[in-house]
């Protein structure tokens, strides 16, 4: 078997809110898998499903090879998990919830927690009611680090993590990935931890799959920006196939172009007469921004390219 | 900025979370005025039989402990003797939940944060907070009082009464209002605020019972009982009320300006690195729940040791012939020797409606594990819902086991040094506790049965279940006119360590059974349903 998890047209309901509504998710072995949408996308519950808490309504889940629902007991030896809101005893220290969460996934590495709490810089010994939320975040990280599970599931892992902190997550999570065979879920709203850490992504959103693939595919999906000082004005350019928010004020034109159009508007241009030429790559902001939108119509203004 | 600024906006927020609970707080207690006047009408319509009543209550130190204050055969008196005893309790304890609940609570949410940052000044919340639970207190006492004014009571002393109930839940706002900025969390607050109204029953009923009225003085549960309603109403006694409330609250806002958010005043202690004795379900609920489980026998060796030390008095009362001593003798065919047995058995059956409670509030625990997200943290690992909820109900089971066992053993120790004989006493106290062990268990298992079919509305479930145990019960049962109790709940089926009759298995095993078959339908739904 060699996807991790495996997901297809998963439905969730809860009364009238329908929160998955057909969801797809596939996540290979060994992979590192950014799990993006807006809030109340279905993240939280897509894997609340995948640890057997939910029972889905309709779809088919799969994972490491397991169904989460019923056997769940195995799965779980195999998996860590760190939930996206941390709640703790209030009465226990962060060193006992390492502990006890640990001993319960059947035990963990001594060194590893040992040094992890140092990366970390947390104090094991306050009360769990005295951490603050970047702290309980790092309770529920160290204890799933520190376990030797396959399957790393973190729900939005670093929202209360100091930059410091936050880089230090990212170095551990890139040593997992160099150690190779440990997969990692990760939901996250932190775009340059997703770009600098998965290798491919999934986009949800109203509980849907809008978009997956690797970044660099995701990217070709995306538009550039070109700003264009011409020789003289046209009117030919709006009519061309995958020509966006077109602008023009005399010589001067701006818009957006579809990658696969870029060819064909290029010689457009320079059939005209190029004097200057601006263009800026499709940023991974821009195409989340396009799927994050509630209106949604994903043909709105690219971030920034009309100034 | 202005400190109360904001006030308005959260007095809205808090009214909006209130409108759930507050009307039945304010239905629970009209309903029982009623109620009450019913049943003095229905059982002692003439004057004889109020006189009657009375003798037996006077007689009878629990009784007239119960109620408090002196009796007069009239309607309005005995209705409101009856009902008082209650009432303001109800209203103190409605009115520390609610402070509770809109200050530390909000705190320990989180939610404190983001309305404080928003414009509003650093008394706003507690403000807001007593606006709502005084209102509550006065809405509940002002409809007392209409009501039995549109039934015909006299006008004067509806209306004292009314203000009685209403003052109670002043005096402890104002006391929850210190408790909440004394704690760390919402639930050491709400501790805090109960013992001091335990504390002040305590004394209030110690006062009635034993005759030394000057007990009362101290307590704000007794300065309403002084009021005395529908007799010479002493407006004042009003007043000590609502003074001592607006000194608790002075009292609140200066601790308030001392402390940060969600900080308490006491400071933190540090816990342990390592748990190297968690290793499983069971450990970790024993060491999440032995602090309840250590108050719970502190109060219950308590409560049993002052109702076993009143055994000599029992004795004195029944050795006259009596109407309370026949009924005993009747109702429980017990031979006339045995009286005084029966009597404190009977004691023992009341801890045990007391204890019932115990497992209710630790299933209640478990919608609390379920829905904080903890729980989904234990079962993300291998260990199993089943599991997960196993080592709550193991603790749960050997705690009410424990429970009872020092109910039976402090009552037989005590019971035979002061009158009876250790060896063919004690034996017989302790089976007889442990007997009831069962059916407190069923009781517990309905409660598990509601959590894993309708995990929302199980925490009404639950303590609807056991308000109706101890409603329908034997104790509380033959105070409203019936001695046997009902036998829809389980506890009418403990065997009398002292009747005559040898005792009988089946009643024992066939609760076993039922809490067995409860317990397993509320895992099997648990298992089958949504978690979280
Ligand atoms: N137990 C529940 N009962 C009712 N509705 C729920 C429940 N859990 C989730 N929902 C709804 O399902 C939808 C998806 O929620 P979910 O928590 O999965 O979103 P999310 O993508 O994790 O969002 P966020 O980024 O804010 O964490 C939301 O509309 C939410 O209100
Ligand atoms: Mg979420």
């Amino acid at each position: 078997m060699s996807d991790a998890i495996s997901v297809t047209g998963l439905v969730k309901t809860f009364g009238a809110t329908r929160a998955l509504d057909g969801l797809d998710l596939v996540v290979g072995t060994g992979e590192v898998h950014g799990f993006l949408g807006p809030n109340g996308a279905g993240k939280s519950t897509t894997i609340r499903i995948l640890l057997g808490m939910l029972r889905a309504d309709a779809g088919t889940a799969r994972l490491l090879g397991g169904d989460p629902w019923a056997d769940a007991t195995e799965l779980h030896r195999r998996l860590a998990y760190v939930p996206g809101d941390v709640t703790l005893w209030p009465h226990l220290s962060g060193g006992e919830v390492i502990d006890l969460l640990g001993r319960l996934r059947g035990g963990l590495d001594e060194r590893r927690r040992a040094e992890l709490l140092e990366r970390f810089d947390l104090d094991p010994r306050k009360k769990s009611r005295a951490y603050s939320k970047g702290n309980r975040q790092k309770v529920a990280l160290i204890a799933a680090l520190a376990s030797d599970a396959e399957l790393l599931i973190l729900d939005e892992p670093t929202t209360g993590l100091d930059p410091l902190m936050e880089e230090v997550f990212r170095e551990t999570v890139r040593e997992e990935q160099r150690r190779g065979n440990r997969t990692v879920l990760l939901s996250s709203h932190i775009l340059a931890e997703v770009e600098e850490l998965c290798d491919r992504v999934t986009i949800i959103k109203d509980g849907r799959t809008v978009e997956s693939g690797t970044l660099a595919g995701l990217r070709h999906l995306s538009r550039t920006s070109i700003q264009a000082d011409l020789a003289a004005p046209t009117d030919g350019l709006a009519d061309l196939p995958g020509v966006h928010d077109l602008r023009a004020e005399g010589d001067r034109v701006w818009f957006d172009v579809d990658t696969a159009a870029l060819d064909a508007v290029l010689r457009h241009l320079t059939d005209v007469g190029v004097r200057g030429l601006v263009s800026r790559p499709p940023t991974l902001e821009e195409l989340f921004l396009r799927h994050y939108d509630r209106t949604g119509a994903g043909n709105g203004r690219h971030a920034g390219a009309a100034r | 900025m202005n400190p109360l600024t904001g006030t308005g906006h959260l007095v809205r927020l808090a009214l909006r979370r209130e409108r759930t609970i507050a009307p039945w707080w304010i239905l629970l207690i009209v309903t029982l005025a009623l109620a009450m006047v019913a049943y003095i009408n229905r059982n002692m319509g003439t004057y004889e039989l109020k006189l009657t009543y009375i003798g037996l209550i006077r007689s009878n130190a629990f009784l007239q402990g119960l109620g408090g204050g002196f009796v007069e055969p009239r309607l309005e008196v005995l209705a409101t003797w009856r009902s008082g005893g209650f009432l303001y309790v109800a209203s103190a304890f409605a009115a520390v939940m609610s402070v509770v609940r809109h200050t530390r609570g909000e705190e320990d949410a989180g939610r404190s944060e983001l309305v404080r940052s928003a414009v509003v000044g650093r008394r706003a919340q507690l403000t807001a907070a007593m606006l709502v639970a005084t209102g509550v207190s006065l809405f509940g006492g002002l409809v007392t009082a209409v009501v039995l004014i549109g039934i015909g009571l006299e006008p004067i002393g509806s209306l004292a009464y009314g203000a009685a109930i209403t003052v109670a839940g002043w005096v402890f706002a104002g006391v929850a209002a210190v408790a909440a900025q004394l704690s760390r969390n919402a639930r050491t607050a709400t501790a805090v605020g109960l013992s001091a109204l335990a504390v002040s029953y305590v004394l209030r009923y110690a006062g009635d019972a034993s005759g030394q009225y000057w007990l009362k003085y101290p307590s704000p549960i007794g300065w309403s009982h002084l009021v005395q309603a529908y007799q010479d109403e002493r407006w004042w006694m009003l007043g000590v009320s609502i003074l001592a409330g607006a000194v608790l609250l002075a009292v609140a806002y200066q601790l308030l300006g001392r402390r940060d958010l969600g900080a308490g005043l006491l400071s933190e202690r540090l816990g342990r690195a390592r748990a190297p004795e968690l290793r499983g379900p069971i450990s970790l609920a024993w060491r999440l729940h032995r602090g309840l489980l250590v108050k719970w026998t502190a109060g219950v060796a308590f409560f049993t040791a002052a109702a076993a030390g009143l055994s000599p008095l029992g004795r004195d009362l029944l050795s006259r012939p009596s109407i309370l001593a026949d009924n005993i003798r009747n109702t429980l065919g017990v031979p006339a020797d045995e009286t005084l047995g029966a009597y404190s058995w009977y004691m023992i059956l009341i801890l045990a409606y007391a204890i019932a409670l115990y497992p209710v509030l630790m299933t209640l625990r478990l919608r609390e594990e379920e829905i904080s997200g903890r729980a989904e943290a234990v079962q993300a690992t291998p260990v199993t819902r089943l599991r997960w909820a196993a080592g709550h109900l193991v603790v749960t089971g050997l705690g009410t086991t424990a429970l009872m066992a020092v109910a039976g053993l402090v009552f037989g120790t005590l019971y035979s040094v002061l009158v009876g004989d250790l060896a063919t006493d004690m034996p017989r106290f302790l089976a007889g506790a442990l007997g009831a062990v069962p059916a407190v268990w069923c009781v517990g298992a309905v409660c598990v049965l509601a959590y894993g079919l309708l995990p929302r509305a199980s925490v009404a479930i639950s303590w609807t279940v056991w308000i109706l145990t101890a409603a329908l019960g034997q104790v509380a049962g033959p105070l409203y006119g019936r001695w046997g109790g009902s036998p829809l709940e389980p506890l009418h089926y403990i065997p009398n360590a002292f009747a005559a009759a040898p005792l009988d298995a089946g009643p024992v095993v066939a609760l076993l059974a039922v809490t067995a078959i409860l317990l397993g339908g509320g895992l099997l739904a648990l298992r089958r349903r949504d978690f979280g």
